[in-house]
């Protein structure tokens, strides 16, 4: 990614404006999804394909002493029972750490499982499931984080910890000494649920002794196929990962992905038949990984001038029962956890424990909703103990061209922040509503305005692979086909590909065909998450594109007898610029490469321009570049019930150039109703492990009528050098920001600051109730 | 159990076992698959299908309820192959999707409600539109693209 | 056992084709049977098995049924007419209106067009939002069995939570629901706008005169193992003046009256707070002053 693709391109495109990126385009998945054609892994009903059933541990922590299949097989339909010893190769599925069996022999939390049934049908395999006889020896468990660090209590042999991290820079101590103002609180967040419409699944096709199709739900395509080869004991090329629609991700589908795709291919290549698992809703919420909740004690100190000189910040994860995504998670937080300010001082140390909750991983924000809950609150905390207005303040501490952040990484360009903040403040008429919410006759309802500002690191956090792939070929009658690695979830992300790709090759957005998601024919392209998938894999399409243009170029000089630099490419038409009459189509100059012997396609690859921060100090690169963004929230609260409405959303990114602004705007409307609901009305309940509702009923995302107002969207193009076009990412932003803008905005409609997420309304109500009987005033 | 209605305009003949919901009699024997299983309980609308021009959830129906005279539509009764209803055009116009799985309860939703009110208010979308959850889109788009869907099929563009 | 939905059990299934059919299939199968009418609540419990039944008795084809009437002891609504219909039904908003407030703020249209009255009542969850409001205006049931039928008031009709006077051979055919001048509203408290179970939920009916409340009745829902009439609320305030000090005094009597639960929805005490808050909000909607607000 060292080349600077964004100057390439313009030069390429002798400067003129774009004709396809930054409009809005049918997306290449539109019409198979208005028309009820596109499929989904659950979709793929095959008559003869076998269904699994999970038999699983209903103990938090326990040993599988033994299990009895004999009446399980009886049932009629019942053709198998897999169990641990039945797994071929490494029955190992940890993520970054390997400390997660595909089928245990010691469950470590509730759901854990310890076996498969797969039957010719659903009602069989259930039956089957129910009569399997699991003898269990119970263990005592742990629940909660601070307990697990001083319990003798041992869920893993190697370790409590499943991640730490620290982070150095200057010295935060020495820097408080000298600080006039300090602040110093303690932040819980909770868990969250993905809630997405289409629950896991994935079906396992046969293609031979040592190989297998697996169509699943999933985010990540290759470490899919890694973990299944590695369970199967084969090798990465012998599996092949076809991915279909997927309704739905937000990082659920990262970490659950392998494992569903695993349980699908253990069934089918012990039977030698296509076979599919599709979870219940139930087991969507009861079994699969959330959000991790976190613990933040966070310090911060200013001088009077109203600069904030350190912070000193300590955050306990609660991992769950294996690792999966914890060091991704606290690292980032850590990485992130100055928030979008330029601050010297810096002192971070986090850890991840184990527990025998429910394993926490990978969902929108990835620490980050929790670490910037602090971050925010803090700052806020920090503008009322100066007197400063709170946008005042940030504006005053913003990160800007030229800024190290709190790892000591230089931000040379592509920060567009201060210029957003500023922007969404007078769009959002901050001034006036927060001097006039502030001034409000105090009747049962009460109004409040709120600011929080976000950042998100676009790539994998954790680890150096950060790369991707991407094809594009062009066929002998000038149509294009492009594949790539990056996974369709809803994001858009493929059409912003297939636009980069049509730009570069002036066709029009028509010209260039998505082919599937197939492991086969890409190389490993990564996850698609962390806001990666058009900076990076859309800079492999780029990539791709470029070369293919050059070469062809190249032949059209050749041909004319002109500069290359002279060749322009518009609309499906070749021309020279020094002489436009000199012209030819695109479906001929296609036909031309193949005569002429020219290959006509053309891989791309990309890593993405970053380091790895040193494992003592955390300094160093761990991102090619950061995404802002900033929300306002605007809320009420019922005095009298505790109930928080939020009235209305004015968000801001600055991601560098928007590449499809209608799926953009459509991306942060999503995250904002996201971000509504981890404020304000989801709750994971939990006792001992287990989940109490994990239902639709209970577990409440918003309906269409717990929608605020929405602004238009503010957007800061601060354009990233490196990559295709300049884009950034826009997935998780919007989401990020919303919380902590509602946190803010309650406190001044209420005057209580709440120190944990999320904002429900009986925690609320009795907040207020307490205020009035302590006797104060707001 | 002999099960007989009308699927999308065309007679439907099975044997079903009584204790099929209508929901999996759709998919597993007739291969509808733009009718989703989101839940299974009634809870989220992805199993939406109109039954006698009325959204309702197949996942709380069995098959053998349905009669002779009974009308079930579904997404793929929308258009004629090649052509697209104004709403789906609406809805790819307006992005009023994104992973697509809530589309065809939210796309059949609409077609109730603009068959009964012409000319909705964004009010009445909410209304109709409360038992349908999405994820992904935070219901702004959609609503648009169900006021875009009333706009052309009154003909104005 | 696995928890949540699996494959239905495999049951019988029988579509009578008179009212005369359902009973006697009710009679010969006893416990063993489940009547099926929109089928909102009974499918998901079966898949949940939470419920259990070797027979489905789909009562959907049996004519006559459904239909709201107007007769001389008031409307009388069949048991089998949908929630749907129930809310778009005229006679209902001008005779009942605060049935039909109650109804736009249940469940989902989807749900609506399908679930029935009788269903939600027979059901008898202690927070089926129906219930506050039949009971504030004094509605009954009617109750069939082959031997004859009974009229129950809808105050003795509950028992506990999802438990009713009806006997397992026992159909409720029809709702009757008396008409009567006054003012009504309903209000429910939910974790979110739309289509949620109630934390709590409120009903009240009153006739104001000289600035007095006569004839009042609260009743409300989600607090108590039944939905209940608060009783001493309504001698409180029976004869005295509608204001805003008599009702916050009888609003904090509820608070005796109702017996919460804690549980995933709420906390006993929040939901014990919530009926007092509530109290209040509705009660001051039928004193002859704010009319408007939103159920929600």
């Amino acid at each position: 990614m060292e080349l600077e693709y964004l100057e390439e391109v313009k030069k390429l495109l002798h400067g003129k404006s774009y004709k396809v990126v930054g409009t809005d385009v049918k997306r290449v998945d539109s019409l198979e999804k208005v028309t009820g054609v596109a499929k989904y892994a659950a979709d793929y009903l095959m008559e003869n394909a076998l269904r699994i059933r999970p038999v699983r541990s209903p103990y938090a922590h326990a040993i599988v002493k033994k299990i009895d299949k004999a009446a399980a097989l009886k049932v009629p339909g019942v053709e198998a029972v897999i169990t641990a010893e039945d797994v071929p190769g490494e029955n190992q599925i940890g993520y970054l750490v390997d400390d997660q069996p595909i089928l245990t022999t010691k469950a470590r939390y509730v759901g854990d499982i310890v076996a498969l049934v797969v039957a010719r049908d659903e009602r069989s395999a259930w039956e089957g499931a129910d009569r399997v006889k699991v003898e269990y020896k119970e263990l005592p468990a742990i629940f909660d984080p601070r307990e697990a660090l001083k319990s003798d209590i041992r869920i893993h042999e190697h370790s409590k910890y499943a991640a730490e991290v620290k982070i150095v820079k200057g010295n935060a101590d020495e820097a408080f000494r000298h600080c006039d103002v300090i602040v110093e609180k303690t932040y819980r967040t909770g868990s969250q649920d993905h809630a997405y419409l289409e629950p896991e699944a994935a079906v396992a096709i046969p293609t031979g002794a040592r190989s297998v199709n697996v169509i699943g739900t999933t985010q990540n395509p290759f470490r899919t196929r890694h973990t299944v080869a590695r369970v199967m004991g084969w090798k990465d090329s012998e599996v092949t990962i076809l991915t279909p629609y997927i309704g739905g991700g937000f990082g659920g589908k990262d970490t659950y992905g392998p494992l569903i795709c695993c349980l699908a291919t253990l069934a089918a290549m012990k039977l030698g038949k296509p076979a599919m698992i599709v979870y219940s809703r139930y087991e969507s919420f009861a079994y699969r990984f959330k959000r991790g909740p976190f613990e933040i004690r966070y310090k911060t100190g200013a001088t009077k001038d109203g600069k904030v000189k350190a912070i000193q910040v300590n955050h306990l994860v609660d991992a769950g029962a294996y690792a999966t995504w914890s060091v991704g998670f606290t690292k980032r937080a850590a990485y992130h956890a100055t928030g979008v300010y330029e601050i010297e001082n810096v002192t971070v140390e986090g850890a991840a424990v184990y527990t025998n909750n429910l394993p926490n991983a990978a969902f929108n924000g990835f620490g980050n909703p929790q670490m910037l809950f602090a971050a925010e609150s803090q700052m806020d905390l920090m503008a009322e103990a100066l007197n400063m207005d709170p946008v005042e303040f940030r504006l005053k501490n913003a990160l800007v061209p030229g800024s190290r952040t709190g790892t000591n990484q230089l931000l040379d360009h592509a920060v567009g922040i201060k210029e957003l903040i500023q922007k969404v403040a007078d769009q959002a008429d901050w001034k006036g509503k927060r001097a006039q919410y502030g001034s409000e006759p105090k009747g049962t309802k009460r109004r409040g305005i709120g600011v929080g500002c976000s950042w998100h690191g676009c790539g994998t956090t954790g680890f150096k692979r950060d790369w991707a792939g991407a094809s594009v070929i062009v066929n002998p009658d000038g149509s294009v086909s492009y594949s790539t690695g990056i996974v369709e979830i809803g994001q858009g992300t493929t059409t912003s590909h297939a636009m980069m790709v049509a730009e570069v090759l002036g066709i029009p957005f028509e010209g260039v065909k998505v082919d599937v998601n197939n492991t086969g024919t890409m190389p490993d392209s990564g996850e698609t998450h962390a806001q990666r998938g058009t900076i990076i894999g859309g800079t492999a399409a780029v990539d791709a594109a470029l070369k293919l243009r050059k070469r062809m170029n190249r032949l059209v000089a050749e041909m004319w007898e002109c500069s290359e630099d002279d060749v322009a490419f518009e609309n499906g038409e070749t021309y020279n610029l020094k002489s436009p009459k000199q012209r030819i189509g695109f479906q001929d100059l296609a036909w031309e490469m193949y005569m002429k012997g020219v290959p006509p396609a053309e891989y791309g690859f990309i890593k993405a321009r970053r380091g790895f921060p040193d494992p003592e100090t955390g300094q160093g690169d761990p991102y090619a570049a950061y995404t802002f963004g900033c929300t306002i929230a605007e809320v009420e609260v019922d005095l009298e019930t505790g109930q928080v409405s939020v009235l209305r959303l004015i968000p801001g990114v600055a991601a560098g150039k928007i590449i499809q602004p209608a799926v953009a705007k459509g991306q942060v409307y999503g995250c904002g109703m996201l971000g509504l609901g981890y404020a304000t009305t989801e709750r994971v309940l939990r006792k001992e492990g287990r989940m109490l509702n994990p239902s639709y009923t209970d577990y409440l995302i918003p309906t269409i009528k717990d929608m605020p107002e929405m602004a238009d969207l503010v957007v800061v193009e601060d354009e990233y050098k490196f990559s295709g076009f300049g884009a950034k990412g826009v997935g998780e932003i919007a989401f990020i920001a919303t919380p902590l803008a509602i946190a803010n905005a309650l406190k001044q409609a209420l005057g209580i600051r709440f120190y944990d997420m999320p904002l429900d309304m009986e925690k609320v109500y009795f907040a207020i109730r307490e205020k009035k009987r302590n006797g104060s005033r707001s | 159990m002999k099960v007989q209605f009308k699927l999308n305009g065309r007679a439907v003949t099975e044997e079903v076992e009584p204790y099929e919901t209508l929901l999996d009699f759709l998919r597993e024997r007739l291969q509808v698959i733009s009718v989703k299983k989101g839940c299974d309980e009634g809870d989220c609308g992805a199993c939406t299908i109109l039954l006698n021009g009325k959204p309702v959830r197949s996942c709380l129906l069995l098959a053998v309820q349905m009669r002779e005279k009974d009308e079930v539509t579904t997404v793929e009764g929308l258009s004629k192959p090649g052509e697209r209803s104004v709403i789906q055009e609406a809805f790819l116009e307006k992005y009023g999707f994104q992973c697509g799985f809530c589309t065809p309860g939210m796309i059949l939703t609409t077609k109730a409600l603009l068959d009964a009110k012409p000319k909705p208010t964004v009010e009445e979308i909410k209304d109709q539109f409360e038992g349908n959850l999405c994820r992904c889109t935070g219901y702004q788009q959609i609503i648009e693209s169900v006021l875009r869907a009333a706009e052309l099929k009154a003909g104005r563009s | 056992m696995e928890a949540g939905v699996r494959p239905l059990p495999k049951m019988n299934y029988v579509a009578p084709s008179s009212l005369k059919e359902a009973l006697h299939l009710l009679k010969k199968y006893k416990g063993k049977a489940r009547v099926l009418a929109g089928g909102t609540d009974l499918i998901p419990k079966l898949k949940k098995r939470m419920i259990k039944a070797e027979v489905v008795i789909d009562l959907n084809r049996i004519p006559g049924l459904s239909g709201i009437r107007m007769q001389k002891d008031g409307l009388h609504i069949g048991a089998l007419t949908r929630l749907a219909e129930i809310k778009e039904s005229r006679l209902v908003r001008e005779k009942a209106p605060v049935l039909f407030q109650a109804i736009g703020v249940m469940a989902s249209p989807p749900i609506r067009n399908r679930g029935t009255l009788a269903g939600n009542l027979c059901t008898a969850s202690p927070a089926a939002d129906t219930a506050p409001p039949l009971l504030v205006l004094n509605a009954s049931v009617r109750l069939q069995n082959t031997d004859g039928k009974r009229v129950v008031p809808l105050s003795e009709f509950f028992r506990g939570p999802q438990d009713t006077v009806r006997r397992a051979d026992e159909m409720l055919t029809e709702v009757i629901v008396p008409v009567q001048k006054g003012r009504s509203a309903f209000l429910k408290l939910g974790r979110r706008k739309a289509f949620t179970l109630s934390v709590v939920s409120v009903a009240a009916f009153a006739r104001v005169r000289g600035g007095k409340f006569e004839d009042l009745r609260l009743a409300l829902g989600a607090v108590a193992p039944t939905p209940i009439r608060s009783r001493k609320v309504e001698e409180a305030l029976q004869g005295k003046e509608a204001n805003e000090e008599n009702i916050a005094r009888a609003a904090e009597l509820v608070k005796e009256e109702v017996k919460p639960i804690g549980d995933v929805r709420a906390s006993e005490e929040y939901r014990r707070e919530m009926s007092s808050v509530f109290t209040r909000r509705v009660l001051a909607q039928v004193n002859g002053r704010g009319y408007n607000e939103s159920a929600i």
